[in-house]
């Protein structure tokens, strides 16, 4: 089938084209299985090189190409054509962070506010006797498990009208590196964690619009992640508010 | 500034599920509930502290314009309360969030079902209104009325923005903005407690105001011809109001209706009062908080402005509460009433083909 991409592209270096402006490319042959981020190669390699994107893995690992696909913020490597209405693509950066050129955006304010939340385990009581890992029951572990699946894309926090509105809110993506730690039983930061969260900028910027959670590519509950940051400094405890009952983690295969 | 453009237009542009929009609504409920109890609030004081202006308020409330304004008040107060559950709901149990998207669509269907009804009853009043023949005042009067409450509004805001670039040059005029993270968190539960609380006040207060006894039936000549056309000695009693302590509304003005209704006293408590002065606390805390948070929302930019947003707030909100608990404890008396009754002979005299007789003007107005 024959396809019509319509991309937001940006260029400070040229003049005259250092405004956003909107291109249009048609692409013949394609399959309904091909994904957009090959689309958007064929782009670059066959009609124009300049068009700017990151990807790495191009398998939904790295979180590279987060992008607003047709109005809302898909990894470019995850959507196929067959999941697209119709043969129209439209390709924006994601929103809210600076554009350096293209769909590149700087990601270094969104890194700034993971590194806020202090994003690695502490711990700092003597090693276990036997020297190995620090040991945790299943149940306790299944308590984070969701939020270990965050790549760090930016889609969430750049679905987030509050995160358009506000860069100092520290955004979704950053209240979900924090779960997984301030809900893991071993960890000792959690107090921390959740009084940077509790911030004017922290999770009460958060307004309940629930864009995040269908924009993450990997099925986190995020706004739920959030709800339960928000419950855990309300109440001052992290013991009993995730329902474990309902978090379902695959047997290993 | 940038960021509120951004914001707006990638607001209409990014293809969120429903719950943007009940974003978005919610917002837009919230702000439009606000700018008409700034108005509200100040011309209801003026039934104690001027009884001629309220008189006025009262008829431009009953003009084309306000109607159209009611309908629409109506309509952001049962939404706003209704989506405003949903949010507390979902914030105290993050674990339904796979329900959030169905509970949007029955926030609407509900705001939907509650509007039919009320609606209904809403339109009967104006029709009965307009059925007699009633006292309209003309737009450009209604709209000349509302331009002090502009002026007042940026008023506000400029004091605002004088005491936060004074409060900059006194701290050195650095990042430094009043803002702590255990206010924030007090407000965030405010907002719900408070949420919860409004919703049976304000439902009984618009129920009582718009939909059992309308706007129409406080004031006006078509006021006293009901209740005498009912065998009431004089007007319409108010709504709430007990006709063995008080009477009936004999002077067909909104001044009396008002006085009859706070004077009324059960087991020797001023009920109204007391459900006013809560709704009154309530409603504007909430609704200026709500207001510090979309100011502040696209003023993060400029420490400046988003300073000048948080005392703009808070003058607003102060000068509500003080008005409003002004006249909460004052008494509406017979002069109060006799000056309201001359208001409304003359707003007759300037904007209706004749005067009643009903309203026993022409000793009074004596012109
Ligand atoms: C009828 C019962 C009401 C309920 C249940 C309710 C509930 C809520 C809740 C839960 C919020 C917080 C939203 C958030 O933090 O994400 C909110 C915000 C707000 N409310 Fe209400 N509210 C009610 C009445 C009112 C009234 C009467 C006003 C106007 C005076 C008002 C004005 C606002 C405003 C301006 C906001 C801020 C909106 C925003 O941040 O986007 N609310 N309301
Ligand atoms: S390229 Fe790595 S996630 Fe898409």
């Amino acid at each position: 089938m024959d396809v019509t991409f319509r991309i937001r592209r940006y260029n400070p270096d040229i003049p005259g084209k250092n405004k956003p402006y909107w291109q249009e490319f048609r692409l013949a042959d394609v399959d309904p299985n091909d994904r957009v981020l090959e689309l958007l190669h064929r782009i670059k390699w066959e009609q124009d090189g300049t068009l700017t994107l990151r990807r790495s893995c191009a398998h939904g690992v790295c979180g590279s190409d987060a992008m607003r696909i047709n109005g809302v913020n898909k990894l470019a490597c995850k959507v196929l054509m067959r999941d697209i209405n119709g043969s129209k693509v439209q390709v924006e950066p994601i929103l809210g962070l600076p554009v350096i050129k293209d769909l590149v955006v700087d990601m270094e304010p969104f890194f700034g506010h993971y590194r806020e939340v202090m994003p690695f385990f502490v711990n700092d009581e003597p090693v276990p006797a036997n020297g190995r890992e620090r040991l945790q029951s299943p149940d306790d572990r299944a308590q984070y498990d969701d939020t270990t699946k965050c790549i760090l894309c930016a889609a969430c926090t750049t679905s987030c009208p509050s995160f358009w509105a506000n860069g100092k809110y520290v955004g979704p993506a950053a209240i979900v590196q924090a779960h997984r730690f301030i809900f893991d039983t071993r960890d000792r930061a959690a107090k921390e964690r959740l009084n940077v969260l509790a911030e004017p900028n922290g999770v009460w910027r958060c307004r309940t619009i629930f864009n995040c959670t269908p924009a993450c590519p990997r099925g986190i509950e995020v706004t739920r992640a959030i709800g339960e940051v928000k419950l855990a400094i309300q109440r001052g405890t992290t013991t009993g508010i995730v329902d474990i009952s309902t978090i379902h983690i695959k047997e290993p295969t | 500034m940038t960021s509120l453009v951004l914001t707006l237009t990638e607001t209409l542009r990014y293809r969120g599920a429903v719950g943007q929009w009940s974003w978005v609504l919610h917002r837009v409920t919230g702000l439009g509930v606000v700018l008409f109890i700034i108005l509200h609030i100040i011309d209801t004081s003026w039934a104690v502290f001027y009884p001629d202006l309220y008189v006025k308020a009262i008829a431009a409330y009953q003009s084309p314009l306000f109607t159209i304004g009611e309908f629409a008040l109506v309509a952001c107060v049962v939404y706003h309360a209704y989506n405003g559950l949903r949010i507390i709901l979902f914030d105290a149990r993050p674990l339904w969030w796979r329900f959030q998207q169905r509970a949007a669509m029955v926030v609407l269907a509900a705001t939907a079902l509650t509007l039919i009804p009320v609606f209904i009853l809403m339109f009967n009043h104006v029709l009965k209104h307009y059925s007699d023949t009633p006292l309209v005042l003309p737009l450009g009067v209604v709209l000349l009325e509302q331009v002090p409450f502009g002026i007042g509004m940026v008023l506000a805001l400029v004091a605002g923005l004088a005491l936060s670039g004074l409060y900059g040059a006194v701290s050195g005029g650095k990042e430094a903005a009043p803002q702590s993270s255990r206010a924030e968190r007090f407000w965030w539960s405010f907002m719900r407690l408070s949420g919860i609380l409004i919703i049976p006040l304000v439902f009984g207060h618009l129920a009582g105001m718009h939909v059992v006894q309308g706007v129409f039936d406080i004031q006006g000549s078509h006021v006293l011809e009901r209740g005498i056309a009912a065998g009431l000695e004089g007007g319409l009693p108010a709504v709430g109001a007990n006709i063995a302590q008080v009477g009936v509304n004999s002077s067909g003005t909104a001044v009396e209706f008002v006085g009859d209704r706070w004077n009324t006293l059960v087991a020797g408590v001023a009920i109204w009062r007391l459900y006013d002065a809560g709704l009154l606390a309530l409603v504007v805390v909430h609704g200026f908080n709500g207001l510090r948070y979309v100011l502040t929302d696209y003023t993060m930019s400029s420490p400046l402005l988003r300073r000048g947003m948080i005392f703009t707030c808070v003058i607003g909100a102060t000068i509500l509460l003080v008005l409003g608990s002004g006249m909460l404890v004052r008494t509406i008396d017979s002069t109060a009433i006799e000056m309201a009754r001359n208001s409304l002979c003359r707003l007759y005299e300037e904007n209706h083909t004749e005067v009643p007789e009903v309203l026993q003007c022409a000793a009074e107005t004596g012109q």
